[in-house]
């Protein structure tokens, strides 16, 4: 396994790697580079920063994964990216190199990007990718031709099968890279005397430069207020319009690309095979079956696989609590250590398995091809409620984790229809909740079966997940109706070729995505769970000490059988004179009507940090004792708690309910809020999104508490 | 005489005659819908959804919208 090289004195040069949507490009990525990609940001927006270091012959490089782009003209952040890196001023950031990865089998378009990296005078290798699928399709490229005409070295690769990737690896080693002065002349569509003003205003070396910096030059905050002036007034003098210059500029690259292509590929009418498959896939009826079932057995593998880790996780994570505390005297900085930091690590890390699996899954669909199906037969029905077929995965992610789904939402390129995708995806009734439901609907469903097969309980469960799918759908017609965006909602996707997944790429997905969530939500996961500690291990000192006081003198005069009662007694005494106890009481007017008493506002508010949490707080709070493993021990305690005014149930129907409906709403958990922090870059709609959630969720209970009772 | 294609009965193939004007239309021209190119409808959702056109080697879709931006003749 290659090492992150340390920064040592020379500089490692720095390649790009650039190119077209689904032509195999973070295949390329992935083989040159292994292990040792990096994930970081760019400055204002979300698109990771993806490099890595290759290393050959002792030589290290430094490879940039570019986003996919069709044009240096960005239409989505990602596309801003490529378009910000290539057009770099300071030779310190921009890449010495750039690598253009071309789909054999659509030369014209892949060649419509390169030319205008030619014509930005970078220094530049063509790498003609997917050889065996154009052998396959009968299309046969004379790449001799293409170098006569453009200019720059060539490789044939086919990445999947891994051929051709030593030759990309000597090619950069050897720095193959070459320049040519342009492709097309730009001063056909632009003034050449203007293009030199800017050319000498900005010491740029080319026209094709100088056109780009016109175009986008006065919108880019990189450049300092003098020079966006400069570019402004220049513009308002010339009177060229920009719009027009980029189609003039569109039609006379593609005249001329037609010309070479038309010299150098020679290509027999072949029957396409994706017609049939697609027939069925993409069935009006059949196609949604399938989509359906291929759900289905995704969420069933994720559940049935990952709640093995999970709970290995959790022992594991619980044990070294244990062994720490034996380790360490004790004291606060113990106990902060063994009930603040460990379980709160062990918070973050119990989201690795279902989130690596989902994100496995994810990779696997999008690899084959399929994924693209999938938007193109949900966007008709997204489409009505804000949202964009492509908002489809998050959605479907949502239902066993909203965090890979939140993560999921960044390639939708429309602003508006991403931030409803964010909004939403967390209502989708999500694994987390599970645990709670079940004691819950256990407590006050019957176990019986009604018109003889359905079971109650299951239906019950459904409709959660139902209603979970009804807030969806609500609120993002609400957020449809009161966001504005002057962009304009857009689909042109490719239906790529099918192939088999490539699993190293899918394993590779599982693991960045899963660093990237532990590196960046875990920081702020951390900081809630130390916080909530605080507040739920310290109260009142005069409060908290008497309590203490009063269980040693108890402890003392027990006997042995008696001690285990004792200590869970003083450990529910000392949760409510806590903080988070007083916090508790604090709300009890406010949640009064929806029926919960104190106790269930603590468990609230200690299940912020995760919904699951809940069940472990009532134990607490209950005196169960500390092992919430027997959850009919939970139920049997539930059911015999009884309001001390009114002589009744605590949790009757009503109150149990209202609960369900609570944690179907509320956003009860703070990963999930991290995440939505990440991906927005601020807390405004996080901020935005947690008071929403609990708004619907109080309300929605209330409502649900004063019908049933 | 000319059409949209949006219009394209299924499997039929058209030649583009010209990208309408709209803030979409350098968007279209970037994937290669060009006046002279072939396109030939590959698929069609149901109930007014996206449209997948074969142009060339490619297969994309496009909504209702977008392709109604494209001027073809049926061949």
């Amino acid at each position: 396994m290659p090492e992150s090289p340390t920064p040592s004195l020379v500089k490692s040069p720095k390649v790009a790697i650039i190119g077209n949507p689904n032509v195999g490009k973070s295949t390329i990525f992935n083989q040159l580079t292994g292990l040792s990609q990096k994930i970081g940001n760019y400055p204002g927006v979300t698109v990771d920063k993806k490099t890595g270091w290759m290393n050959y012959h002792g030589s290290s490089y430094e490879i940039i994964d570019l986003p996919g782009t069709y044009s240096l003209y960005p239409n989505s952040e990602d596309e801003i990216i490529a378009h910000r890196v290539l057009n770099e001023l300071s030779d310190e950031e921009r890449p010495e190199f750039v690598l253009m990865i071309i789909d054999s089998c659509q030369l014209s378009r892949g060649l419509f990007l390169a030319t205008q990296l030619i014509d930005l005078g970078l220094n530049l290798a063509l790498v003609l990718n997917m050889a065996d699928i154009a052998t396959r399709k009968n299309i046969a490229i004379k790449s001799f031709e293409l170098f006569k005409t453009l200019g720059v070295p060539i490789l044939s690769t086919d990445a999947r099968g891994e051929k051709g990737l030593d030759q990309i690896r000597e090619l950069i080693h050897q720095q193959n890279f070459s320049k040519k002065s342009s492709f097309i002349n730009i001063e056909e569509v632009v003034p050449a005397s203007l293009l030199n003003e800017v050319k000498s205003k900005f010491g740029l070396s080319n026209s094709y430069q100088a056109y780009q910096m016109l175009r986008f030059g006065e919108k880019d905050k990189a450049y300092s207020q003098d020079d966006r002036n400069w570019l402004k007034t220049k513009l308002a003098e010339s009177t060229i319009d920009l719009d027009k210059a980029q189609l003039e500029e569109t039609k006379i690259r593609y005249r001329q690309i037609t010309e070479i292509v038309d010299k150098a590929v020679q290509k027999t009418p072949d029957v396409s095979q994706e017609a049939g498959v697609d027939k069925i896939l993409l069935h009006p009826v059949f196609g949604y079956l399938i989509f359906a079932g291929i759900l289905l057995l995704i969420f069933q593998a994720i559940f049935a696989w990952a709640s093995v880790p999970m709970d290995l996780i959790d022992g594991f994570f619980a044990e070294l609590s244990g062994w720490v505390s034996n380790l360490l005297p004790e004291g606060p900085l113990t106990s902060l250590i063994t009930e603040g930091i460990i379980p709160g690590i062990g918070g973050v890390v119990i989201f690795i398995p279902q989130i690596a699996m989902l994100f496995g899954f994810l990779a696997i669909l999008e690899d084959t091809g399929y994924m693209s199906r999938v938007v193109f037969l949900m966007d008709r029905w997204m489409r009505p409620f804000g949202l964009h077929g492509k908002s489809i995965v998050p959605l479907v992610s949502g239902v066993a984790c909203a965090i890979p789904g939140v993560m999921a939402a960044r390639n939708i390129g429309n602003w508006k229809e991403k931030i409803i995708t964010i909004m939403v995806t967390p209502l989708m009734s999500c694994s987390a909740r599970l645990p709670v439901y079940i004691i819950l609907i256990g407590l006050v469903v019957p176990d019986e079966l009604i018109f003889g097969i359905f079971n109650l309980q299951a239906v019950a469960l459904l409709g959660l997940y139902l209603l979970g799918v009804i807030g969806v759908f609500f609120t993002a017609l609400l957020l449809k109706n009161i966001l504005k965006t002057k962009e304009k909602s857009f689909l042109m996707v490719e239906l790529p070729t099918y192939r088999a997944p490539r699993w190293f790429d899918v394993l590779l997905t599982m693991y960045t995505k899963s660093k990237t969530f532990v590196l960046e939500a875990g920081k702020v996961i951390l900081a809630i769970s130390v916080i909530l500690w605080v507040l739920a291990s310290y109260g009142p000192p005069e409060r908290m000490d008497a309590i203490r006081a009063e269980s040693e003198l108890k402890l003392a005069q027990a006997s042995p059988e008696e001690i285990p009662t004792i200590e869970n007694e003083t450990a529910s005494h000392l949760l409510e004179n806590s903080f988070i106890g007083i916090m508790g009481r604090a709300i009890e007017p406010v949640i009064k009507p929806l029926g919960y008493d104190w106790k269930i506002g603590i468990a609230l508010i200690t299940s912020f940090a995760a919904r699951e949490v809940f069940v472990s707080t009532i134990a607490t709070i209950y005196s169960i004792g500390s092992d919430t493993e027997d959850e009919l021990t939970i139920r049997e305690k539930l059911n015999q708690q009884v309001n001390p005014e009114t002589g009744e149930k605590v949790y009757n129907t009503a109150t149990a309910f209202s609960l369900m409906v609570f944690y179907a709403f509320a956003m009860q958990c703070m990963s999930t809020l991290a995440v939505v922090y990440r991906e927005t870059k601020g807390w405004k709609w996080p901020l935005i999104q947690t008071v929403y959630m609990t708004a619907l969720a109080y309300f929605s209970a209330l409502l649900v508490y004063q019908i049933l009772s | 005489m000319f059409i949209t294609a949006d219009t394209i009965p299924v499997t039929r193939a058209a030649i583009i005659q010209e990208i309408l004007d709209s803030p979409l239309k350098i968007n279209l021209m970037e994937l290669g819908f060009l006046p002279g190119k072939t396109i030939t409808l590959h698929h069609s959702a149901p109930m007014g959804g996206p449209m997948a056109f074969k142009l060339e080697e490619t297969i994309l879709a496009l909504r209702k919208t977008e392709a109604s931006l494209i001027e073809v003749q049926l061949l």
